[in-house]
């Protein structure tokens, strides 16, 4: 009876809720327009008079941005693709492959996502640095190949437990290995979790901060995490560059998941059932 | 070896390999590690076995001065007599964040996630509306957030001013006096201020756990819900007796994985940090960067810091999973 009202209070609602989430890009997209005395007026404007294009090609000169950003998307793409194919392979054999030991390796999945990484970062600096890891980007993509996050395992597990077992039944009875079931029966109808990985651990790579932090001293070899980073420590001043150069790095990742939304949201989909 | 077996081995390999050598071997190497008084410069040769010495300086339990005046443990405890008072404000820093944005992020989430599983029309682009955040939390949005909070130039303080503007009438009709000398919290530059200003933070990146309500609110069985309503239970009892009980295995779930990562959080606390606050954003895992990663690299003393940090992690998920017989509710029984 009270049906037209109750909508309209939930699209109110919702707008609210999205707006509160689009605070930081409206705030970061008009700043990075603005004049720079504009951004340390007092009271701030929400508006842009005169839109400053140049404040962009600026903030790609003023630090190498753009050598970050090429080395951002080569430590991405690497790791993206190991995360993928090892954490798929691990999710594989937990859900498809009967083998003894199988219900204790889901749970040491499960025990290493509730590790906190802190206490593997002083342990894991001194490895790496025995192997002669400092300064090369092999700490932010050898992990990554192997096994590729627990939460990735996880998801893919929860994913493959949705795909009806009579397929690989009925691939095994032809004589099918069980690679060529990974390969060519589960992983084509895996889509949208594999999406879904690509895009967690493409985030995941893109924004790392404590890791470069720790491992790379090189200007050249900066991440653009560590490049925002220096805009903001050397540059108090650019305010207006600073937003520039962070609407730049969120680019991709926005672009990413406009692309493949109706495929993340399916593959998170199963998340939500724990267990 | 059959050649199943074998390829079963393959498939478990790169995991199996991660696991020993980038997990439970640095998680030995740690423990033992926090045993020594290693600074990483020493040969390994001269490094000092000084048992728990770590444990006890960072807590306090031997402070010379009491030990000598023969003050019992507990007293001293109570006493607050911390051997490393930064040690202790880190702590409690990092627990009060986690305790209040970790429930503050479910509640928001269940909300969101309330209205979302509404069938609308556009429901879709508000549900990658809210799970955009998750995605773009990062070192950009954290710089984006450190001026946005501005107390001068930031949007956050102007759109309080035009909220005290606008009440300004009504708040001089009855108190006398206007809104015009009423302050504006100060956020990232306040050893108050700084904490919710950072929980508002963490806050607003929770679309991944609306997702997981959405998803769990679609599995809440619509012919309870139908009968309820017939029998005439209105919306809160229709919550609190159906719809409560399906979530909480979502909510123990992500109560548990929000509590682990909030512990850790280090970006907002290290990037955000300021000499203004004193300390108001220290949080473990930045004390404990800094005590291995800054001279004089006290390797040991971090590690140490990294396990009282896991075990204070357990001591708040723990009891949640103790008592989750008492409040989880399993349907169909096991998985």
């Amino acid at each position: 009876m009270t049906r037209t009202p109750k909508i309209i209070c939930t699209y109110l609602a919702l707008i609210a809720v999205s707006a509160w989430a689009l605070l930081p890009l409206a705030w970061a997209v008009t700043s990075s327009l603005k004049p720079l005395e504009d951004v340390y007026r007092f009271p701030p404007t929400f508006t842009v008079d005169s839109p400053q294009w140049q404040n962009y090609s600026d903030a790609m000169t003023k630090l190498p941005v753009a050598r970050f950003l090429a080395n951002s998307l080569l430590i991405s793409f690497v790791g993206v693709i190991g995360a993928v194919f090892t954490s798929s392979m691990a999710g594989f054999a937990l859900a498809r492959l009967s083998f003894r030991g199988r219900r204790l390796c889901f749970a040491l999945v499960i025990a290493s996502m509730l590790v906190p990484s802190q206490v593997l970062v002083v342990p894991r600096f001194l490895l790496f640095d025995l192997l002669g890891w400092i300064d090369t980007y092999k700490p932010l993509i050898v992990p990554a190949w192997l096994g590729g996050g627990a939460f990735n395992i996880f998801l893919f597990r929860q994913f493959f437990k949705t795909i009806p077992q009579q397929l690989d039944d009925a691939a095994r009875l032809d004589g099918a290995s069980p690679w060529r079931i990974y390969s060519q029966v589960i992983m084509p109808i895996a889509r949208p979790a594999t999406i879904t990985v690509l895009l967690l651990s493409f985030v995941f790579h893109w924004q790392e901060f404590l890791d470069p932090l720790l491992y790379l001293s090189d200007l050249e070899a900066f991440p653009i995490s560590l490049g925002l980073r220096m805009y903001q420590s050397m540059a108090g001043t650019w305010a207006n560059l600073l937003m520039a150069t962070s609407i730049v790095a969120l680019l991709p990742v926005a672009i990413i998941f406009v692309v493949c939304e109706r495929q993340v949201m399916r593959g998170l989909g199963v998340v939500g059932k724990p267990w | 070896m059959t050649p199943v077996r074998r390829q079963l081995c393959a498939f478990l390999a790169p995991w199996g390999v991660g696991l020993v050598i980038l997990t439970a071997i640095p998680m030995i190497g740690s423990l033992l590690l926090s045993l020594t008084s290693w600074n990483g410069l020493t040969k390994a040769s001269q490094t000092q076995w000084v048992g728990t010495a770590n444990y006890r300086s960072l807590l306090g339990l031997e402070s010379a001065a009491l030990v000598a005046q023969d003050v019992p443990l507990s007293s001293r405890l109570l006493r607050g007599q911390p051997g490393d008072t930064r040690f202790y404000k880190a702590l409690s820093n990092t627990i009060l964040f986690s305790v209040v944005a970790v429930p503050l992020g479910l509640l928001a989430s269940l909300a969101v996630a309330a209205l979302l599983s509404v069938p609308l029309p556009g429901a879709r682009l508000f549900r990658a509306l809210v799970y955009l955040p998750h995605l773009l939390g990062g070192v950009a949005t954290l710089l984006i957030w450190s001026w946005l909070l501005n107390p001068q130039f930031g949007w956050i303080n102007e759109m309080i001013r035009c909220v005290f503007q606008l009440i300004d009438p009504f708040v001089k009709s009855f108190c006398g006096s206007g809104t015009a000398d009423w302050p504006v919290p100060s956020w990232l530059y306040s050893p108050t201020w700084c904490k919710p200003a950072i929980m508002l933070v963490h806050v607003w990146t929770f679309g991944a756990s609306v997702l997981i309500f959405i998803a769990a609110i679609r599995r809440i069985p619509r012919p309870l819900l139908d009968a309820a309503t017939i029998d005439g239970a209105g919306p809160w009892q229709r919550f609190k007796n159906i719809a409560w009980p399906h979530l909480t295995p979502v909510v123990l779930f992500t109560y548990i994985v929000g509590m682990i990562f909030a512990m850790q959080t280090f970006n907002e606390s290290y990037l955000l940090q300021n000499r203004a606050q004193q300390d108001g954003l220290l949080f473990l895992a930045t004390y404990l960067y800094e005590s291995a990663f800054s001279a004089p690299h006290r390797l040991g003393y971090a590690s140490a810091i990294g396990w009282i940090m896991c075990l204070a992690t357990a001591l708040l998920v723990l009891p949640a999973i103790a008592f989750s017989r008492k409040w989880v509710f399993e349907s169909g029984g096991r998985r």
